[in-house]
């Protein structure tokens, strides 16, 4: 067993109420992980977990109610450029084109600190690439669809080259051919074939169990109303993953797993 | 009709692309002059059964006092008059009124502080003011830009408010997240989300603006249309009476439709994201 290093992000007892006293709404409580640097990890869980709540906080958007929050050791205490954000419902820039939008951060962030004009273009260039967004880059979100803004979401995120990425279901748009490939991709971003110490911390929600496991170290179930960690799932499959993996016997007892322990509270959700 | 001729200069301009209506039919502007037509010819029908011309003057009589009012120049020496009012006062109305309403719309404290002052000056029309602007500023430019201003502010200060109050909230999000600075959020977020409802408001503020125009220079200064309208009624002219009026008219619409031109020019997004 190797030394394991601090971790990267810490939550512990972590609580988040809404509204008022009186009427709150506990959305998550008492959730405690320690997530490592390197890591890529996953949250499932049904509809009402919390799990973008979860997201907001690390993002630094919404407060903690109670419990403290860390990454490195220091309280996140707001926003911050080193930790990126991919939106459920991209959030993008409708006055930017397709370039604007992924360059802005760049443009007017600390992410483009430092790097010169050209520097700036060919990482906006390069992102464009990578995400298949090549002949719509003046383009203005309103002119894409789902999908390709889901792109461009995805773009901006990794242009700015944040280290820790917080992603919301950010393929939840695409078709399944070119979701597949985006996995593949998002794999590669985050640096599967690097070592540990080189590769991102990723946080990365997720409603479809298979996407988790076919991405992440360790996949996070939470159970609804309030949110609380249900069971934390590793994902001991070899890493460069690929369609060989999607098709193996352990990928499938995986997700077998991780579907009962949520079945019960995805049953009643649609009931709801 | 006003939309589709608006449209139709934007299309002219080459800003909107790609959605024209079906081709066969008539362009918009044959079916403005055919209503137009109609118009003139109740008109024409309406003054040959009133037997004093006085009262209300044939379009024939209508169309030569526009002629020789172009002729003899006071038509475009009122009108450039008139139209550098509207221009002065709305630059200085936006001014004042566009950092101010965005001022009001990020800050809760501004806006309990004007909250009171604006509702309560918002519902007293500009050409209230025009006794006592007689008083304070005599007969001249002083008056009807005064009175312009006025009207042109309430709109534009709103409407900028409302605009950054509503901007989409995960787009600052968005650009938090991004490590965006304070300054730079106003300037590259917040500013042209809120753009569209400015312009919108612009358009209001210049609407507004040159209707008081009229009233004002009827009452207030020696010079622009309204001083025009006035001066002809006096000598009974009343058929370069309604000239002056078809102008004001005219040139109403034509400021709206270079407003919208210049929105979607400016916003091209934005004029799209409306059609949705």
């Amino acid at each position: 067993m190797t030394q394991q290093p601090a971790p990267k992000i810490t939550l512990a007892h972590v609580r988040k109420e809404f509204g008022g006293t009186p009427a709150a709404v506990v959305a998550v409580d008492s959730l405690s992980l320690d997530i490592q640097p390197g890591e890529f990890l996953a949250i499932v869980g049904p509809s009402g977990c919390g799990k973008t709540t979860v997201l907001n906080m690390l993002a630094g958007l919404e407060p903690v109610t109670s419990g403290t929050m860390t990454m490195d050791g220091k309280a996140i205490s707001g926003p911050g450029a080193e930790r990126g954000v991919m939106f459920q419902d991209y959030a993008l820039f409708p006055w930017k084109t397709v370039v604007g939008n992924i360059g802005f951060g760049l443009d007017h962030g600390p992410a483009g600190h430092g790097l010169s004009r050209a520097e700036r273009e060919a990482r906006v260039t390069r992102a464009i690439d990578l995400v298949g967004l090549k002949g719509s880059e003046t383009k203005y979100p309103h002119q894409l669809s789902g999908g390709m803004r889901q792109r461009v979401a995805l773009a901006r995120l990794v242009a700015n080259e944040p280290k820790i990425l917080l992603m919301d279901e950010p393929l939840a748009a695409l078709d399944a051919q070119t979701r597949i490939i985006l996995q593949d991709e998002l794999l590669r971003i985050w640096g599967q074939d690097k070592p540990t110490s080189e590769r991102r911390t990723v946080v990365y929600i997720t409603h479809s169990i298979d996407e988790a496991i076919f991405l992440a170290d360790r996949v996070v179930v939470l159970s609804s109303h309030p949110g609380r960690l249900k069971r934390i799932v590793d994902v001991d499959l070899a890493r460069p993953r690929n369609d060989e993996t999607r098709k193996s016997r352990s990928f499938a007892e995986l997700s077998q797993t991780i579907w009962e322990l949520i079945r019960e509270e995805a049953y009643r959700a649609t009931m709801r | 009709m006003v939309q589709r001729i608006a449209g139709m200069m934007a299309s002219f301009s080459g800003v909107l692309m790609g959605n024209s209506t079906a081709p066969r039919h008539w362009p918009a502007w044959t079916i403005y002059l055919r209503t137009m037509g109609l118009f003139c010819l109740l008109w024409y029908a309406m003054s040959w059964l009133t037997p004093n011309k006085i009262l209300l003057p044939s379009p024939l009589d209508v169309a030569s006092a526009l002629r020789d009012r172009i002729d003899d120049g006071e038509l475009v020496a009122n009108a450039t008059v008139s139209l550098t009012r509207l221009l002065v006062s709305v630059s200085i109305a936006s001014l004042i009124a566009i950092p101010l309403g965005l001022a009001m719309g990020t800050s809760r404290l501004l806006e309990d502080l004007l909250e009171w002052p604006v509702e309560l000056l918002r519902p007293i029309a500009g050409i209230a003011w025009i006794p006592l602007a007689l008083f304070m500023f005599g007969i001249g430019n002083g008056l009807p830009i005064f009175i312009m201003i006025y009207t042109a502010f309430f709109p534009l200060l709103l409407g900028t408010a409302a605009g950054v109050r509503n901007v989409d909230r995960r787009l600052i999000s968005a650009a938090r997240t991004m490590g965006i600075p304070k300054g730079t959020l106003m300037r590259h977020v917040i500013f042209p989300a809120a753009l569209p409802s400015i312009m919108t408001s612009a358009r209001l503020a210049v609407a507004a603006s040159w209707t008081a125009v009229v009233a004002a220079e009827l009452v207030g200064a020696p010079s622009g249309l309204g001083y025009a309208i006035e001066y002809y009624r006096s000598m009974l002219d009343t058929p370069s009476v309604m000239a002056f009026i078809i102008v004001i008219g005219t040139l109403g619409f034509l400021c709206d439709a270079a407003l919208r031109s210049l929105s979607a020019a400016l916003m091209p997004w934005a004029n799209a994201e409306e059609k949705r």
